[in-house]
This record gives structure tokens, sequence and C-alpha cells, in this order.
């Protein structure tokens, strides 16, 4: 067990990671029908984030059902044997619609009716040029659940679990997954740089209301190494992984038809994690913000007016219908450096829409290639972009 | 001859079937109508019962294909429910591999009834699967939204559609219905919809209608979708599953990957199994298999109507041969070969069981409609809830019942058509070997009729034929009936004989019955065909008659005895013998602690299987069951261990059913699973019932509850302290639980008889159409006899014989041919009683019964088809006195 104290950065107002509000999007979709939003929770029903919050491991990998939000998300890219080049993600969403122990717990417990599971797995063949999408809903109980005093989650055969510790002490996370019949993909996930809290003594906001924030971890790097079995084909692969972990209890407020989300990984072992937040007119929100995760795991960030983001090219889904800019060229000001620097995300496949049923939303989420200026390729990304298909205002 | 079909060339053929069948049966468009009327009606018979059997199987279905599409496999207990701990432990099992678990638990449920005394069966039961709803969206991955369900789906415009997971999950008391059921009851989104799940009066909120899938049939009006846990709360199941059906994701070598998992899943499990993996239960297969017995000698008995018929397309082609033997004589003169007639009267007897068949498919659909409702409750009382009320066209059927008309009616051509073609030139020319030519010559053999007695009489030692599914049916006994039916045809010839015989012999004063004994004294072959078609109708209907008698008398018997306690406790929603509707033990306890109450069977039932067959296992207090129930012992017990709680652990009662079923005898052992292992029984006694026909075993309701490990019961039977009125406690106790159905002894005795004969509806309505089919070949005779000899009638009349003389011929000469078809018929009636009492029906069923003849139902029977046959003699013969001498047909 080992105690973290979250970095507090002065200027760093992270707003919330984005696929949380993709989940609290998706969510109130798919619990309201025919256009009715669900009955609230009263909000003191659920707890709220508090500063100066000491997070215990492994407990705080673990669930929080006292929260009313929580989620797990890993990237990532991979390198098989056979010379084969692979994104994939793997998502985990808890959603409780009760606290525990309220009057409104289920009486079975293999079905009950407090919380829901739903989850999202993808995996992008380069070489192929293919994108594998499948996702998994189930009410938390016999085929859906997740510890509270260690990692360990699962949605019907998908899982993500925290290792015991190996003799060097050292702890990994195994992810399994399959999408359809004939892709499964077993890893395990090593950290390579020490977790990152983001927020601000340990909170990160979401609003001008307090009780609008969250507790957000996340693994930024995570050597992967395991198995992908595609039909018939099984072989060995590694790669490298990002891992985020938040759990809250509020909904962000209106006002913005969706966001553009970007994790880079440079070769030169620096992250940056970047959202633009899009209003109904077309701007860009103020709390989007853009952050630098040094070689050696220090987070500053940038705000909206820091950097910059530019659509290169459009893909039309034949699916949705929605123009989604997948080629994007991105310009921030690195405060470590004290000057701008300038890549391009591209795509590695073109069509890496999710296009759920159970969710009820469309997305785009997929694995890029990240090059400077001279086009040389720097590093990897996931880039996720929503509210193309339909606009997610009032859905969160 | 063998037929030249060589020399039967197309041209010949077609100018044969122009100029001379046809043209035969256009210019006598009456008889040539009643003789395909009399056809359809057959083949209706037949068809229609096909449907109904068809439809009654078909509304077994397994309901949760609508949902899941085809399941790869189900994983269900060795008996009893599975408990939903076990799906963490199977998935445990499986690992990360992509399978689906689909939990299902059933139940079903009526609509609360309007009125006090309302008869039993007579409300639709719905069925409600209760399944995981937020997880159905797992259930295949494929890009078509239509091959799934989700409560989140949107329409084409991209709006919600679905109810979404909150109403679900937050409002156990809802259901989904299905199109139909909106569509008929005026039901949408929010409507309210009040049922009675097991004791519960509940009112349910409706969600939203059942999505089509286009890879199923539309869910039926009578299916209701709920929640599983919600519906695990209503039928007070906590925790338990009928049932895991396993759906592996769409995609290659599936049948490998479900190969892989079965053997894991099997390997899984534990000694004694906790659970049996099989290839998804096709349970409209099994509910074929509980059937199979009932439908066979369903259909068996709607052939009466065909053979009857029969008989008359036999005696139709064979006057027809007699009538255009001149015809048949210039074209042999003309060079046409005996192969090219016999294969243009072959050709005739298809075109008129092709016709007759097409007509009776028409007849046969609109029957099926009544028919289906008849079928539908017997099988509702005898084998599984159904609610069938409407039977579909099936192609398949329709082919097979043309198919059927087209060969028999073939067959019966055959001899006519064979002996057209023999006929050399010369003799049929002769004019005169008219109406007393001899076709049906196998009748006149009384050695044949006594070749088939005796045949018959063989066949009846062989042993019944046991199907599949624990079923028998007896073929041997059926081959006795036709043997009897056709000896008895040949016999009724030589009876007909003997009474014109007699009556000439006795001078008559009555020019009438002179002129009707003059035709009887020599039969014609078709008076014997005539007769033997009465003989079959009379003999198969009163023989039913009989076996029904026989019934009814040991059914009044049986429930006099049964229903000696006062006051019969079910769910209110248990409409038929197998409902799964229970007491929950709260209930029956509150109940049974009511200070009126003396005595108390608490019954609970459980379906179990033995050798690979369901019976019925049934939890009784034997005692009670001794002192209540006064049970008619086939093998009485030979100690009173078996009614004491303290030694009867491993002793056990069964249904006579039962022990010819399963062909145990007292003193044998069975052995039965139960959860916690096997069970080594003995049988102490086995009593006669008429309840069920797939058996019963009976154990102390003690034993049962601790094997199961539940106390829902069945049935609660009460007997109260003296002078405490039953009446008054069932009006209060119907106050106080709306949701139980509470009834008396006498009103329990008088619904049991009216289910019974209910049973037997069908077979009223097919032993009529039997004899409609006889009265109808009687007049169609008659014509046919009369208009070949009017000639003879022309020189009657011309010699001073009036009019009504001719017709009173004519009806003497009827009466007296079914005279001779009744005697003979009820004759046959005794054999065939006996063969279906203590053959078919105790083979078929394990019953055994009190045979009782009707003898008032047989002289009716015998009455009304002498008035008919007079009736329709007098008719014809009026028709006929005014017939020229001379004119074509």
């Amino acid at each position: 067990m080992k105690m973290v104290r979250p970095n507090i950065l002065p200027r760093f107002r992270i707003y919330r990671r984005v696929c949380g509000m993709l989940l609290v999007a998706v969510l109130s979709g798919i619990f309201s029908g025919h256009g009715e939003a669900p009955p609230p929770a009263a909000p003191t029903e659920f707890a709220v984030p508090q500063p100066g919050r000491q997070f215990v491991f492994p407990r705080d990998h673990g669930s929080h059902p006292e929260f009313a939000i929580e989620w797990w998300y890993v990237t990532g890219h991979l390198f098989g044997t056979n010379a084969g080049r692979y994104g994939f993600q793997a998502t985990f969403f808890r959603r409780a619609l009760a606290p525990p122990n309220s009057t409104n717990s289920s009486p079975a417990p293999a079905f009950r009716n407090d919380q829901i599971y739903l989850a999202h797995a993808t995996l992008t063949d380069q070489t192929a040029g293919t994108f594998r999408f499948q996702e998994r809903l189930n009410r938390a109980g016999w085929d859906a659940d997740s510890a509270t005093n260690t990692l360990a989650v699962r949605n019907g055969n998908w899982s993500l679990r925290l290792l015991p510790e190996n003799s060097t002490g050292a702890a990994a996370l195994q992810l399994q997954l399959t999408v359809g019949a004939d892709t499964a993909l077993n890893l395990e996930l090593a950290p390579r740089k020490p977790l990152v809290v983001f927020g601000t003594n340990s909170v990160s906001r979401k609003a001008a209301d307090p009780a609008a924030a969250s507790h957000y971890l996340t693994f930024p790097r995570l050597a992967a190494t395991g198995t992908l079995t595609l039909g018939e084909t099984n072989q060995s692969v590694t790669g490298e992984a990002w891992m985020d972990h938040e759990f809250s209890s509020s909904q962000v407020g209106v006002g913005q038809v969706g966001w553009d989300w970007l994790s880079v990984q440079f070769f030169d072992q620096r992250e940056i994690m970047a959202y633009r937040m899009r209003r109904t007119d077309g701007t860009t929100d103020p709390f989007s913000t853009l952050a630098w995760v040094d070689a050696q795991g220090a987070i500053s960030h940038v705000g909206p007016d820091q950097f910059q983001w530019t659509t290169l090219a459009k893909w039309h889904s034949p699916k949705s219908g929605a123009d989604y800019p997948t080629r994007v060229r991105l310009t921030a000001f690195n405060p470590s450096t004290g000057k701008p620097e300038t890549f391009t995300i591209e795509p590695v496949v073109a069509d890496q829409e999710l296009a759920g049923q159970a969710g009820g939303i469309s997305y785009w989420e997929g694995a890029c290639r990240v090059r400077d200026e001279a086009g040389k390729e720097i590093g990897r990304a996931y880039l996720e972009l929503t509210g193309y298909a339909e606009s997610l205002k009032g859905k969160f | 001859m063998r037929i030249n079909m060589a020399n039967a060339r197309p041209a010949v053929l077609r100018i044969l079937w122009s100029r001379f069948s046809w043209r035969h049966w256009r210019t006598a468009p009456v008889s040539s109508a009643l003789l395909l009327l009399i056809l359809a009606v057959g083949v209706a018979a037949f068809f229609s019962i096909r449907l109904a059997n068809r439809a009654a199987v078909a509304s077994f279905q397994d309901f949760t294909a609508l949902i899941t599409s085809q399941s790869d496999g189900v994983l269900s207990s060795p008996v009893g429910t599975l408990p939903d701990a076990v799906l963490a432990e199977i998935r445990a099992v499986l690992g990360n591999q992509p399978v689906n678990l689909v939990p299902v638990l059933e139940a079903s449920a009526v609509a609360p009834s309007r009125e006090e005394h309302e008869a039993i069966g007579s409300r639709p039961t719905f069925q409600i699967l209760g399944l995981d709803l937020p997880a159905l969206v797992n259930l295949t991955h494929s890009a078509d939204p239509s091959q799934r369900w989700s409560l989140t789906a949107k329409n084409e415009s991209g709006e919600k559609s679905g109810p979404g997971l909150w109403p679900v999950m937050r409002q156990p008391a809802s259901i989904f219905i299905s199109a139909a059921l909106a569509a008929r009851d005026h039901l949408q989104a929010g409507s309210s919809l009040a049922l009675i799940i097991n004791e519960h009066p509940v009112t349910l909120t409706v969600l939203g209608i059942i999505p089509t899938n286009p890879r199923q049939p539309a869910a039926p009006a009578n299916l209701l979708i709920m929640d599983l846990p919600a519906l695990q709360q209503f039928t007070d199941k906590p925790g338990q599953l009928d049932r895991i059906e396993i759906v592996l994701e769409d995609g290659p070598n599936r049948a490998v990957r479900w190969a892989k998992v079965k053997a894991q899943l099997e390997t899984a499990t534990t000694t004694p199994p906790r659970w049996l993996v099989a290839a998804p239960a096709d349970r409209q297969a099994s509910a074929a298999l509980m059937t199979q017995a009932f439908r066979l000698n369903l259909t068996i008995l709607s052939l009466l109507g065909l053979l009857v018929g029969l008989y008359l397309v036999f005696q139709g082609l064979d006057g027809a041969v007699v009538r255009r033997r001149g015809e048949i004589a210039i074209l042999r003169s003309l060079g046409v070969t005996s192969g090219q007639i016999q294969a243009a009267w072959l050709v005739e007897a298809a075109a008129i069981g092709l016709a007759g068949g097409l007509l009776g498919l028409g007849l046969g659909w609109l029957g099926a409609q009544f028919a289906v409702q008849m079928v539908g409750r017997t099988v509702n009382a005898l084998y599984f809830a159904n609610s069938v009320d409407s039977a579909a066209f099936a192609w398949s059927e329709a082919l097979l019942a043309l198919t059927l008309a087209v060969l028999a009616s073939m067959l019966a051509g055959w001899q006519p058509a064979r002996v057209a073609a023999n006929t050399p030139p010369a003799q049929i020319a002769v004019r005169t070997a008219g109406a007393n030519y001899a076709g049906g010559i196998l009748l006149h053999h009384r050695g044949l009729g006594i070749a088939f007695t005796l045949l018959g009489l063989a066949l009846t030692w062989l042993p019944p034929v046991r199907l599949a599914g624990g079923g028998r049916i007896s073929v041997a006994a059926y081959g006795t009936a036709l043997c009897w039916i056709l000896g008895a045809g040949i016999f009724a010839g030589l009876l007909l004989s003997g009474i014109g015989r007699l009556l000439h012999s006795w001078n008559l004063d009555s020019v009438r019955l002179r002129l009707a004994a003059s035709q009887l004294r020599s039969p014609s072959g078709r008076h014997r065909l005539l007769v033997a078609s009465l003989v079959s109708a009379v003999g198969m209907t009163a023989g039913m008659a009989i076996l029904v008698g026989s019934f009814d008398v040991t059914m009044r018997g049986w429930i006099a005895r049964t229903f000696q306690a006062d006051l019969f406790i079910s769910s209110d929603g248990a409409q038929s013998a197998s409902t799964p509707s229970r007491i929950s033990p709260a209930t029956w306890k509150s109940l049974l602690a009511n200070p009126a109450v003396a005595r108390a069977n608490v019954v609970q039932v459980m379906e179990i299987k033995l050798d690979g067959i369901t019976t019925l296992l049934i939890g009784n207090r034997l005692a009670f069951f001794r002192d209540y129930a006064r049970p008619a012992w086939v093998s009485a017990p030979d100690s009173e261990a078996v009614f004491d709680p303290q030694k009867n652990a491993d002793l056990v009662i069964v249904s006579e059913a039962f022990s010819e079923r399963f062909r145990r005898q007292r003193g044998d052992q069975i052995e039965i699973m139960v959860p916690g292992g096997r069970r080594h029984l003995t049988i102490a006694g086995i009593f006669a019932d008429y309840g069920n026909e797939r058996g019963s075993v009976l154990v102390e309701q003690q034993q049962f509850t601790n094997w199961f490990g539940n106390e829902l019961a069945a049935s609660v039977i009460l007997a109260l302290q003296p002078g405490q009125d039953a009446e008054a406690l069932r009006a209060t106790w119907r106050r106080e639980h709306p949701g139980l159905g509470i009834f008396t002894s006498a009103y329990l005795r008088g619904e049991s008889l009216r289910i019974f004969h209910q049973t037997f509806a069908v077979t009223y309505a097919l032993e009529l159409i039997g004899l409609v089919v006889a009265v109808a070949g009687l007049a169609f005779t008659m014509a046919s006899l009369l208009w070949e000899r009017r000639a003879e009638l022309a020189t009657l009349r011309a010699l001073g014989t009036r009019r009504n003389e001719i017709a009173g011929a004519a009806a003497g000469e009827g009466a007296l041919t079914a005279a001779a078809g009744v005697l003979m018929g009820l004759l046959l009636s005794v054999a065939l009683g006996w063969l279906l009492i203590h053959r078919i029906n105790k083979q078929t069923f394990g019953w055994t019964l009190q045979t009782e003849r009707p003898w008032g139902q047989l002289a009716a029977l015998a009455v009304l088809l002498l008035a008919s046959a007079v009736m329709v003699g007098w008719c014809v013969g009026r028709w006929a006195a005014r017939l020229p001498a001379e004119r074509e047909e």
C-alpha cells in the first residue's frame, strides 16, 4: 500500500477528463427514454469530492460507490510480432442510481437496480485498416461489478484488475478484452511513470458550484505486454498505454455541444492531455485546457488562449452522417521551454467511430500518429471527438 | 392388366378426358358435386385437425428466441430451478471467452376474474418471460440494430423509442407487451394491465412494445416480458432461474466454439450435477413429443370421414364404370387400348381427389378455426397452458392433405378402372348387364370378412409402440379397428342380402317393400359399398360413444371419491393442470392456521425426469390423500407405512398412468434426481387417476419440501371442522385473498366433469362429420342406383305404380340398407368399444375404465340414421320417379 500526495499545480484548472463527460452523457441518455430525463438523485445523497483527500492505494484504484459516477479508461498503441500495429481502447463506466444502503437498493444481489455498468472496447488494426468496436451494458450484479478495496472491475467477460505485486514490488494492471467473436486482447500494463492526480488539492473542479468536482487519477504511460488474437492468429504484442480513473457525483453544466480531447505520448517520454470544449456558438469554452507532463511526471498546463487547435481534414461517417475533424494541427505553448510547439495529429485509420446502441451516442475515438512540422513521426496519440453526430447539449 | 404408359399418349388421354370423363361429370352436376363434397368433408376433417394440432403445439414455443434469436445452448437444473448464484460461477468457468449468458425465469398470469363463479380455464393465460432487460443489448454486436433489443433504441429519425433503463430498473411492476396485445386491447406505453401472478393481484404499467425480430415470428398476444428480478419477486422465487440460455458472439466457427464452451461447462459441474448443458431446448419439439400420442389419436379419428368418403368414391367410380360401359365399348372398338382406358379412369379418380381435396382445404381451414379451440382446450387440460385461438394455413399440411386425397381417390378408383379396362367390349356392350353390375367385388367374400376379423383379433395381443417422449401409440389396436371395420363391412353386405331374401320369402303384400326387397336380395356392389360405409360410420361413432360413456361413468365415480374435502385452493392464475402458478408459504400457512380447518393437504408439484421422460413428482400429505381423495387402488399398499410420515421416507404411491408409462409395478424401485442427489424410492401402491396422462409420483409433502427447499404450494386442500360453513369461509377468504381461487367440492366436481366433456368436444365433432358423410353417401348412392334403374322405374310407372309408391320403395330400400348398416355397425361398435377401452385407451393413457354402454345414445343414433335413410330414400325416390326412361346423364 502506498500513499500518493497529489501534485498541486497553481494554474492548473482541469475541468474534467472529457471521457467522464462522455460517461455522463451516455448514461444520461440510456437512463431516460422518449427524451425523458432520469429523476435526479439528490446531490446530498452521494459523496462530494473533498479537498486534501489522501489517496490510499490500492483501495483508491477500486470502486467508490458513495460517488455517483466513476470510470476506468485505458487507451494504447501496440506492436505485434507479425509487424502489425494496433490501437485499443477499453472503458469501464459505473453509474450509481442510488447511494449504498439506500431504500432504493435492489433486493436481488444478482440483479441490482442501484448501479449500472457500461463498457466500450475497440481495436484498430492499422495494417489492415480496420476498426472493431463493441459495447457492454449490465446492471451491477452477477455480470458486472467493481471491487471497493482494489482495482478489479469487470463487465461481462471484460475485466481490468490490479495484479498482486510481484517479487520486485512492482504492481501491474491486467486488461482482458474481446471484440466480437474473433478478437481477444490480454495485456499486462506496468506503470512507466508514477500516477498523477489532476486538480487542485486532490479535487478537480468542474464549475463554479463546489459540488461539481471530481477526484482524477491518471497513469500517463504504461508499458503494455501481452497477446492479441485476431481470428485464427495469436501473436505477442508490446506497446504503451494511458489510463485514467475518475470518480465524482456531479454533472457538468450546459452550454457545450461537444468536445475534442487528445492524449499524446511523445517518443521523448513527455505527454500532453488536451481538450477543447465547443460551445453552441462555435467558440471554444474558457474551461478548455492543455496539460504537459514532463519526462519525470511533473504537470504544467496552459489555458485555451495558449494553444491553437486547427482542423486540417474531416472524415464523413456513412453510419451517423457526422463530419469528424480527424486531422488537426495543434500549436501549444510549453511552459518548461517558454516556446510554442506545433505538431500534426492524423488518424491511423479513418473510420474509428463508436456507433453505440447501448449508449445511444455516436462519437469518434481513435489511434493517431503525431508528426512534427517536418513531417517526422514524434509520438502517438488518442483523439476523441464528440458532439458531431448530434449535439450533447442537455445530456450532461 | 398393366397400364401401358407408352400407349397412353397424352393426346389420347386429353381426348379421353374431355370427351369421356369430363363430359360425364359435367352432365351430372349434382351427383358430381355431392361426391366432391363428400370427399371434401373427409379431407376437411383431416386437414382441420392437422392444422389445429399444429397450432396447439406452435403455441408452446420458446418465446426467448423472439429476443435472443437462436441460443447456442441451454443450461438448466437437473431438477427444479437453478439458483442465480451459479451465473457468476459459470462466468468464472468461461473466463474471458465472449459468451453471453441469458438468465430466464418464466411464469404465467391471468386477468382477474370478473364473475364469482367462473369456469376454470375460461380466462386466457399470459406467459411472462423474465429476462435481464438492461443486458439484452449485449446479445450481438451486429451492426444491424434491428437484431437486438435495446431499451435505449432509437427510431429511424434518431429519436429515442425505447423506454430507457430508468423506468425498467425503478418500476418493478412494469411490463412489455406484444404489438398484437396492444392492438387487441388498445394498450400503449403508460397503460395499466391488471393480472394475477401466483396469488398476487398486481397492476402493471406497460413500458413499451416487444420489438419485432425480423428473424423470428411476431410475439403472440399472450406474451409479456418483465425484468427478471421483478418477476422473481412476483413469483415468490427469489434467486431462482428456470434456465440460462447461452448465446455466443456472432462470427466464424460457432459450432467449434460452442463445443469448447459445452465441454468446459460439463467439466465444471459437480457430482451429482448441479446443471445440465443441452442444445437449445426446442420447446415446440418437446410439446410435440408430449402431445404426440394425443395428436396421433386425433388424426386417426379424423380419417374416419375420409374412410367413409373413400367407400363412396369407390362406389361413385364403380357406378360410373357401369353407366359408361357403352362408351367404353365404343372406345375399345375404335382402337383405344385397355391401358389407355385404365389410365383415363385413374386420371379421373385423381381429378376427383384433387378437386375434392382442394374444396376440402377450404372447408378444413374454416373448420380448423373451430377445431383449434377444442384441441387447445384439451391440450390445456391435459398437457400445458396455451392460448391458441386460431390456426394458420400451413402449406405443408395442405400438400399432405391434398396428396392423401388424390392417392386415396386413386386407390378407390383402382378397382373400377381395372374392371373398366379388363371387361371385353362384347360384354360391356350388353346393355342389360346394368344396375346389378357387381363392383366392389372384394365385399362379396365371406372368407375375407372372417380373415379380417381374425387378423384383427390377433393384433389385439400386440403391445403399443412406445414413443421417445414416453407416449405410446396403439398401432396394432388401430390395425385391429381397421380390420374389424373392413370385416364388418363385408358381413353387412351379407346381412343386407339376407334381409332381402327374408323379406322376399315373406311374400309381402306391400308393393313398396316388395320392390325394396327385390333390390336387396342380390345387392349390387354399390349397395354393399354403401352399407360398408354406413357400418364404418356407425361402428366408429357408437364405439366412441361407448368409450365416452365408460369414461363418463368412471370419471363420475372418481370425482365423487376424490373431492371429499371441503375447500380446494389454488392460485387464481391456475387455469390448467400444468400451471406454474403457486401459493406462497406465508399465505397457505395463514389459511391452515384458521381454527375452522380440521385437516389439510398441501400439494406441491415438480416436473421431474425418469428414464429421460417427463413425469410429475407431487408432494402430498399422504394420510390426508388416503382419507379424503379415497383413491381407487389398482394395487393397494400392503401396509399403512406409506401413510405415516415417520415411516414413509422412501415410499411413494404412483398413478396407474405412471405404472403403464414406465412399466413399474408395486414393490419396484424408482430412482429420481433431487437437488441433493439421487433418491431411491419404492412404489408402495398404484392408484387409478384420470388427472393427467404423464403419470404422478406421490411423496410425503415434508419430504418434498426437504428435497427442494421450497414450500410453494400448487394447491391446498382443506377439511373443515364439523359444522363449519365452507361457502362462508370461502367468501371471507376470497375477500382477504383476491388472488386465490377457492372452490368448494361441489363446484369442483361440476367443473371437473365439464372440463372432461370439453376434452371430448373435438371427438364428438369428428363423429358427427363421419355420420354426415355417411348420410350424404346414402343420398348419393340411392340417386345413383335409381338413375341406373330409370328404365325399370319407367316400366313400373307404365304398369300403374304411383310416384309415391316408387318413393316409398326407395325409402324402404334406403331404410333396409341403413338397418343392415346400423345393425352391423352397432355390433361393430361393441367390439370397437372394447378395443378403445381395453386396448387403445389403456395403452395410450394408462387409464382403466369401467365399461358402460350408453344404450339410449346408441338407440338414438340408430333411429336418427334410419329416419335419415327413410327421408333421403323417399326424396330420391320421388325425384327418380320423374326420370324419363332414356336420357343421357
